[in-house]
């Protein structure tokens, strides 16, 4: 049988005098809990640097020669006053999608983009507009491209998806990202090395499979972790496109 | 298909079942067995989402509630019976997860330098 003199709480009445204190220090303990667990966990992850979407720069079109790496690219021809020729935009599309499908039959074509500038350091990309308001053909013969090759080399680092790392989520990067990362990728968003240190004055490159493939199942496993691997390096403009040997890809310890 | 796509798979026909389950039981399923849910129609598609999750519980409560085997008196003793072993459970699991993840988080690898292993081998244009 219940004891009469055992104070019971009831929400919508007034608290019993001997639970008060108790409910005064567990509520404070317990706010103080979550605000120190927050910070500490908080406090184990690096601060995102500035980057996302720059709807401050407004729709930006621009024309230029579409290249697929396989993941499209395009080599501006004809710029604007935030985006000079000579510059090399990675594409994609809304959500967690790329554009594959739309480039492919403009490879090596002179086409006119138009979308918004995403945008982290050095590094930036354009989510197309949906339809042919994105991504359509432009009158006139595309001028030949060039494309650098820089040779064989071992990087350490990172593979993340291009978008997430330009800012659409933040901080983009990391083992905590690795599943939104993995979805961009499925669904043909460009994938982007992070590099440790610069390599041609650049710490992130466009990464694709070995002979121009995409990126290979093994690197999935990967995404997100930090890992030394070999490739060739090449310069597209002003960015770089590292063809992974999937062989050579090794998890780095610690 | 690499282990991504296998994962994504599982969950779109996990989706796809749920669906499945989702539109005979919220046409005409719920009438049955709900009495308060006859005439009303407004709320149900907020209850997709919850069905495209625990499809199978719902199937299984559907049969259970449709064959008439269900006591009432029985409908919450198990949940209630191990809320206990949850309120435990739960904290343990959420500090394991936490110092799980900080465990195999890796460090930064500033001090790797890229190599250069070799020149490249022709200029293409």
């Amino acid at each position: 049988m219940s004891d009469k003199n055992n104070p019971f709480f009831v929400g919508y009445l007034p608290v019993p005098g001997p639970l008060r204190r108790f409910l005064l220090l567990a509520s404070v303990l317990v706010v103080a809990t979550f605000l120190l667990t927050g910070l500490l966990i908080g406090s184990t992850q690096d601060e995102p640097p500035a980057s996302g979407f720059r709807f401050d720069y407004g729709r930006q079109t621009v024309t230029g020669v579409i290249e697929l790496t396989p993941y499209p690219l395009l080599r501006v021809t004809q710029g604007n006053d935030l985006i000079k020729p000579g510059k090399t935009l990675m594409l994609t599309s809304g959500g967690k999608a790329g554009v594959d499908m739309r480039a492919m039959g403009l490879e090596g074509q002179l086409a006119t983009v138009s979308g918004i500038i995403l945008q982290r350091g050095t590094i930036d990309m354009m989510q197309l507009r949906g339809g042919r308001q994105g991504l359509a053909a432009a009158e006139g013969d595309p001028p030949e491209m060039v494309t650098e090759q820089l040779g064989r080399w071992k990087v350490a680092g990172e593979i993340c998806d291009g978008k997430c790392l330009n800012g659409a989520m933040r901080p983009g990067r990391g083992l905590a990202h690795k599943a939104c990362a993995n979805l961009c990728l499925l669904g043909d968003v460009p994938p982007v090395f992070v590099s440790t240190q610069p390599i041609e004055g650049s710490d992130f490159m466009l990464i694709t499979g070995p002979d121009g493939t995409r990126l290979p199942d093994a690197a999935y496993n990967y995404i997100g972790q930090f890992i030394s691997l070999e490739g060739d390096l090449e310069r597209r403009g002003d960015i770089l496109v590292l063809r992974m040997d999937t062989t050579t890809m090794e998890l780095i310890d610690g | 298909m690499n282990q991504a796509e296998l994962i994504l798979f599982i969950v779109k026909l996990w989706g796809a079942a749920g669906a499945l389950v989702a539109i005979p039981f919220l046409i005409f399923g719920i009438d049955r067995l709900d009495e308060d849910a006859r005439g009303a129609y407004v709320f149900r598609p907020l209850l997709v989402p919850g069905i495209l999750l625990i499809w199978p519980l719902i199937l299984w409560r559907w049969y259970i509630l449709a064959d008439g085997k269900d006591e009432w008196s029985h409908r919450y003793r198990p949940r209630r019976h191990n809320h206990q072993w949850f309120a435990m459970i739960m904290p343990v699991a959420i500090i394991v997860i936490i110092v799980a993840g900080l465990s195999v988080r890796q460090s930064w690898p500033a001090d790797i330098l890229p190599e250069r292993l070799a020149p490249p081998a022709e200029v293409s244009e």
